[in-house]
Order: C-alpha cells, then sequence, then structure tokens
C-alpha cells in the first residue's frame, strides 16, 4: 500500500468518525452558551463547513436539522406568550386576555403579560438546542451514519450486519407493499382504513420473511455461518469488564444524584466505569480475524478535523469556567449581547477543516456535467 | 415427510451476563428518564445544563453493550436475516407513520414480534427498528438512544407477557400495546423536558432542587397539556391494529419461525451409506 493518502491535497472521503467527533466538540462549544451571537456563529461556521465538504450527491439532512431547530425555539416562544414561564420580568411588551383556570391547576396561567425579559429567555434557551441540533445535522451531512456502521466493533458485528441487511431491504418492503396494493386494487379490493393495512400486512411479512430465509442460506453458503470461537480468557476478561464498567457507571450516577459531596463517588467513577464499559466491547473484538474492506485510513487530516472541533469545544469550556463575560447574556433585566472575542476566535477554529480537509471526490470533479464528460473522455480513449 | 416437533426454546437465550447487563442498563435507562426526579438538592446534576447530554452518552454506550451481550455467539444467520428483515419493516412503518400526530405502526410491530419470538429479540429488533427509521430519515439525534432503550423494553415487554392463545392472547396484546403506548410517550418527553428548563410554562417546569412532588405535579401538567394528544392516538392505534390484524400476523410470524426453525441443530442419521450428515430440519 501507498502512502498517497497522507497527502491531504488528494481528495477523498474523511473517516467518518473524525466528522462525528468535530461535531461533538462544536456541539459541546454550543452547550457552554446562551449568547445569540456566538450561538449564530456556531451555525454558520458547522453551515459553512458542510457546504464546502458535503459529498455531492449524498443525501443532506442539514436543512431538516436547521428547521428542527427553528421549531425549538418557535414553541419555546409561544410557551412562553402563551402560558407564561419562569422568568420573571418587568417589561410588559403586551398583554394578553387572561384565561382564568379552576383554582388549585398549580400556577399555570393562559394568557397574561407577556414580557421582554420571558420572550428573550426562552429565545436564547431554545437557540442553544437549536445549535446542538445544528451541530448534529452538519454530522450527518458530512459523515453518513450508515458509513460509521462499518466501524463498530467486531462484538456488534452481528448485529451490525442485521443492521444493514435491514436497511437494504427497507425500500424493497415498500415496494412490495406497493405491489400488493396495486393487486388488491385491481381486483376490486380499493379501500383505506386499518382493516386494508391489515390485509396488506400479512402477504407483505410473508414474502419478507420468505426473503430473508433465501438470504440466510445464501449468508450460510458464504461462508457466514462460521462461528468465531473466542477463547476463555477473553471471554473471561471481558466479562470482568463488562461488570466492572456498569457497576462504575451505576455506582457513578448514584453519585451524581446524591447530594452529599464524596471525592470518590459521581464523575470520576462514571468515566472509569464508561471506559471499562468501552474496553469491553474491544476486548471481545480483539481476536476478531474478520477483516475490512477497504477501511478509510486515519491520517493526518483526520486528526487535524478532530484537532479541530475538540479545541472549539475546550475553549468555549474554559471560557464559561472562567466567567468570561459574554458567555451568558443577562436577560432581567435584559441587555444588549456583545460578541466576547476570544470565545469567538476559539469557534472559528472549527472552520479551518472547510479548506485543510481533503476534498470529497465527487466535489473535486466538480459539477455533474463534468463528471459526464470525463467519463467520455474515458470512454473515447479506452 | 412429518413436520418435526420444533424445540420450544427462545431464538435468543436470555443467559445471565445477558440479563444483567440489561438489568444494569434498565436500572440506568430509568434513572437517565427520571433523574430530574431522583437529583438531590446541591447535588452535581441538579444545576447543570450538560447533564441531558451525559446521559445521552452513557444510554448510547450501554444500549451498545446490552445488544452486544444479546448477541454474543447467538446470532445465526437465519436470525441475523429475520432480525434484519423485521427492523426493516420497523424503520419503514417508523418512516411512513413519522409525523401524523403519533400514529406509529411500528409498534404493532414491536408488539407482535416481541411476542412470537421471545424477549430477547424483542428488545433487540426494538433498538434496531428505532436506529433503521432513524437512519432512513437520515438524522440520527441525541433522542436515538432514548428511543432505542424504549421501544426496546416495549419488545423485551411483550416477549415476557404470560402464556395464551386465542382470543385472550389478542385481547392481552391489545392492552399490553395501549398501555406501551402511552408509557413510552410518557418515558420519551422526560430526555427532553430538563431542556426546557427555565423556558417551560409556568407551572409546567423543571425546578431543580424543588422537591419531588412539585416537579412531578407539574410534569403532570406538562405532559397532559402537550404530549397526551400524542400519546393516546399511538397507543390506540397499536391496540386497534392488534385486534384487526393480530391474528394473520401473528400466525404469519409462527409459521415464518417455524419455517426457520430456530435452535434446531442437525442430527446424525444410521444407517445412510456412509453416515452422512442429514440436517432432517433443512425443509
Amino acid at each position: 500500500m501507498t502512502l498517497a493518502h497522507h497527502d491531504y491535497r488528494l481528495p477523498r472521503l474523511l473517516h467518518p468518525a473524525a466528522w462525528w467527533a468535530w461535531a461533538i466538540g462544536l456541539a459541546m462549544a454550543a452547550n457552554r452558551t446562551t449568547n445569540p451571537l456566538l450561538l449564530t456563529l456556531i451555525v454558520v461556521v458547522a453551515a459553512y463547513v458542510v457546504a464546502a465538504r458535503r459529498e455531492l450527491g449524498a443525501a443532506s439532512p442539514f436543512g431538516a436539522f436547521l428547521r428542527l431547530g427553528l421549531l425549538a425555539i418557535t414553541l419555546r416562544v409561544v410557551f412562553q406568550v402563551l402560558l407564561g414561564g419562569g422568568t420573571p420580568g418587568r417589561t410588559v411588551l403586551f398583554t394578553l386576555p387572561e384565561i382564568p383556570l379552576p383554582s388549585g391547576s398549580s400556577g399555570v396561567r393562559l394568557g397574561g403579560p407577556v414580557t421582554l425579559e420571558g420572550v428573550l429567555a426562552a429565545t436564547y434557551e431554545g437557540a442553544r438546542l437549536a445549535a446542538v441540533l445544528a451541530c448534529i445535522g452538519a454530522a450527518n451531512t458530512l459523515a453518513s451514519p450508515r458509513r460509521l456502521l462499518r466501524y463498530v466493533p467486531a462484538t456488534l458485528y452481528e448485529v451490525g450486519t442485521a443492521l444493514v441487511v435491514a436497511l437494504t431491504y427497507a425500500p424493497q418492503l415498500v415496494d412490495d407493499a406497493r405491489r400488493v396494493r396495486v393487486a388488491r386494487r385491481l381486483r376490486g379490493h380499493g379501500g383505506r382504513g386499518i382493516r386494508e393495512l391489515a390485509r396488506l400486512a400479512v402477504p407483505v411479512l410473508d414474502s419478507a420473511l420468505e426473503r430473508s430465509l433465501n438470504l440466510a442460506a445464501s449468508m450460510e453458503s458464504r461462508g457466514y455461518g462460521r462461528s468465531v470461537h473466542r477463547d476463555a480468557r477473553s471471554r473471561r476478561q471481558a466479562t470482568a469488564l463488562t461488570l466492572a464498567g456498569l457497576s462504575g457507571v451505576i455506582a457513578g450516577v448514584y453519585g451524581l444524584l446524591d447530594g452529599s459531596p464524596a471525592p470518590l463517588l459521581g464523575l470520576p467513577l462514571l468515566i472509569v466505569g464508561s471506559v471499562a464499559a468501552t474496553a469491553s466491547l474491544a476486548v471481545g473484538a480483539r481476536r476478531d480475524p474478520r477483516s475490512r474492506y477497504r477501511p478509510d485510513p486515519w491520517a493526518t487530516p483526520e486528526w487535524l478535523v478532530l484537532g479541530c472541533g475538540v479545541a472549539a469545544g475546550v475553549l468555549m469550556l474554559v471560557a464559561a469556567q472562567r466567567g468570561v463575560p459574554g458567555m451568558v447574556v443577562q436577560t432581567s433585566p435584559a441587555e444588549w449581547p456583545i460578541l466576547p472575542w476570544l470565545p469567538a476566535l476559539g469557534v472559528l477554529v472549527a472552520l479551518v477543516p472547510a479548506w485543510l480537509s481533503p476534498l470529497p471526490p465527487l466535489r473535486a470533479i466538480g459539477p455533474f456535467d463534468g463528471l459526464q464528460d470525463e467519463l467520455q473522455d474515458v470512454g473515447a480513449t479506452s | 415427510m412429518t413436520t418435526p416437533p420444533v424445540p420450544n426454546r427462545p431464538v435468543l437465550a436470555v443467559r445471565w451476563r445477558a440479563a444483567a447487563t440489561l438489568a444494569a442498563t434498565s436500572l440506568v435507562g430509568l434513572v437517565a428518564f427520571l433523574w430530574p426526579f431522583l437529583a438531590q438538592p446541591g447535588s452535581g446534576l441538579s444545576h447543570n445544563a450538560d447533564a441531558p447530554w451525559l446521559f445521552v452518552l452513557i444510554i448510547a454506550l450501554l444500549a451498545a453493550l446490552v445488544v452486544a451481550e444479546l448477541s454474543d455467539g447467538g446470532l445465526d444467520a437465519k436470525t441475523v436475516a429475520v432480525l434484519g428483515v423485521l427492523a426493516a419493516a420497523g424503520g419503514a412503518l417508523r418512516v411512513l407513520g413519522a409525523g401524523t400526530a403519533g400514529l406509529e405502526p411500528m409498534f404493532f410491530l414491536l408488539v407482535v414480534a416481541g411476542r412470537v419470538l421471545g424477549r430477547g429479540v424483542g428488545f433487540v429488533l426494538g433498538a434496531l427498528a428505532v436506529l433503521v427509521g432513524a437512519f432512513l430519515t437520515g438524522g440520527v439525534g441525541p433522542w436515538a438512544p432514548f428511543q432505542m432503550i424504549a421501544a426496546g423494553w416495549v419488545g423485551f415487554g411483550a416477549g415476557c407477557l404470560p402464556r395464551a392463545s386465542g382470543r385472550t392472547e389478542r385481547a392481552m396484546l391489545a392492552g399490553y400495546g395501549l398501555v406501551a403506548g402511552l408509557v413510552f410517550g410518557l418515558l420519551m418527553n422526560l430526555w427532553f423536558w430538563p431542556f426546557l428548563a427555565s423556558g417551560a410554562p409556568a407551572g409546567m417546569g423543571f425546578v431543580p432542587g424543588d422537591p419531588v412532588a412539585a416537579n412531578l405535579s407539574r410534569y403532570g401538567t406538562f405532559y397532559l397539556a402537550t404530549s397526551l394528544g400524542w400519546d393516546l392516538p399511538r397507543g390506540v392505534l397499536t391496540a386497534v391494529l392488534v385486534m384487526v390484524a393480530g391474528r394473520p400476523v401473528l400466525a404469519s410470524l409462527r409459521r415464518g419461525t417455524r419455517r426457520a426453525a430456530f435452535g434446531a441443530s442437525g442430527t446424525f442419521v444410521e444407517g445412510h451409506g456412509t453416515g452422512r450428515a442429514v440436517d432432517r430440519l433443512e425443509r
């Protein structure tokens, strides 16, 4: 194998885990602030990187995630306006007619005065959630979660295979349902409703099960049925790690919930438990002799993308811990948000992959007609 | 040839390690849903915007662990294929039902398949169907781990129901579907309820450090006001589907699993020439 993939100028798809780590770092950054300027900056950074490094022709759920974020903001503001909220405020924007509720409805009110402070707090909180959702949408767009499926540890190999089978068969099932429906229509059994759905279910399910048995036979004939024997030692190790990890997680969660400040319990124990649980997944996979088909390399660009995302997250974390002014915007009394320049620079670090990560292959070729020209050239020369 | 007796074994036996993992995960999962009520005042979680995100990561890890333990060495090609195809059906149903006022026909499949294939497959199928739905719509969000665990519980519970047949069985499954649809919504709201924090409507929000009873009553109000309209149709749809389509679908699934002959092993038959292995149950 050549070292060609270490040249970051060569177009290729980045390792999906790198994009997901980048996005989680950026989401961590977004979760640290309620400053609308910083949050907007984070969404813009995510959108720019998506626009620059999205593979052409791939599905783009980024827009859907942005709409979901907008919905989160809208819902909060509508709730705040209609039902009031926990934020006390003095600046009354307007007053809705209040509908009296029977007493004993525990502080719920309908209508009444709408304050600037309440609406601002609802918007900021909603914007924070929307920014986190935008980061996750960016990850979904830049590296489809289906590509992540290839990297599940071997302990999850069978389940991963079932998932791939499911993703392959789902469109066929929809096709089947359509065919059965057309056939029923032709026989004059038109109609809608639950009874029709029930009649549809049986032939579709029957043919699906039939197909699954055929698939199983063909998988077995291709050697899938070969059982991988794990030796007793690695099995014991995995068991010990699993049990230790689970106890650690439970004790850690208990420590977090409990009010008494015990230094050993809580977050450290939780982290140790999670590491042990992850290790048990890895230990079981270690002796797995299966090979991967064309694995994505993990090289400098992957480290760079991961580093940029994590740096943005850590910088915002430090800024929030230090109490840098502008990370949290005062809502009562309402004040104009300012852009704190140091955290903003931290967020901008996450923009670097838009230039320094390798181009996806189809995007490198150019727009679609360019691809066709190229194919024609290949056809003409050969 | 007469049909050989099918050993009455679950498709996916839940061994002690898997059971322990599942129990621990369910415990942490319950805490992850219910922490707003459990956190003591002054604890590390009660005043922390990160707590929900922390639980997203933990639950994702534990869901992977449970599925790994449940499937450890127990999944042959037939189980993988049947799981895959049923998860495909669940995912497709989820995509079809998404967005229409909680009418999620996926739960019907989970209840029926969990009943026929047993609790182990029920759990894995629930988790996988949610994941397939998320992949098909192209959005794996922070809600996915919680939905996986909760849908897994629905399938697991269906596999734990007592023995019954005929009309009694369908009535039992329909009742279970109704309850499962409601409880699923009750739990799933909880994962985002703390996010609303001070932004929630007056008298419906999570107040960190408040007594449990006060938070519970506020959550009750929130549930009645926002979520019941989604959860009730889901539960009712599941129940109606079980009553209307339950019999043929249960029969179809049982026929399929009998043909697949899970858990059957080949036997050596004396007197067949050189004593070649004949897998009696192949056809």
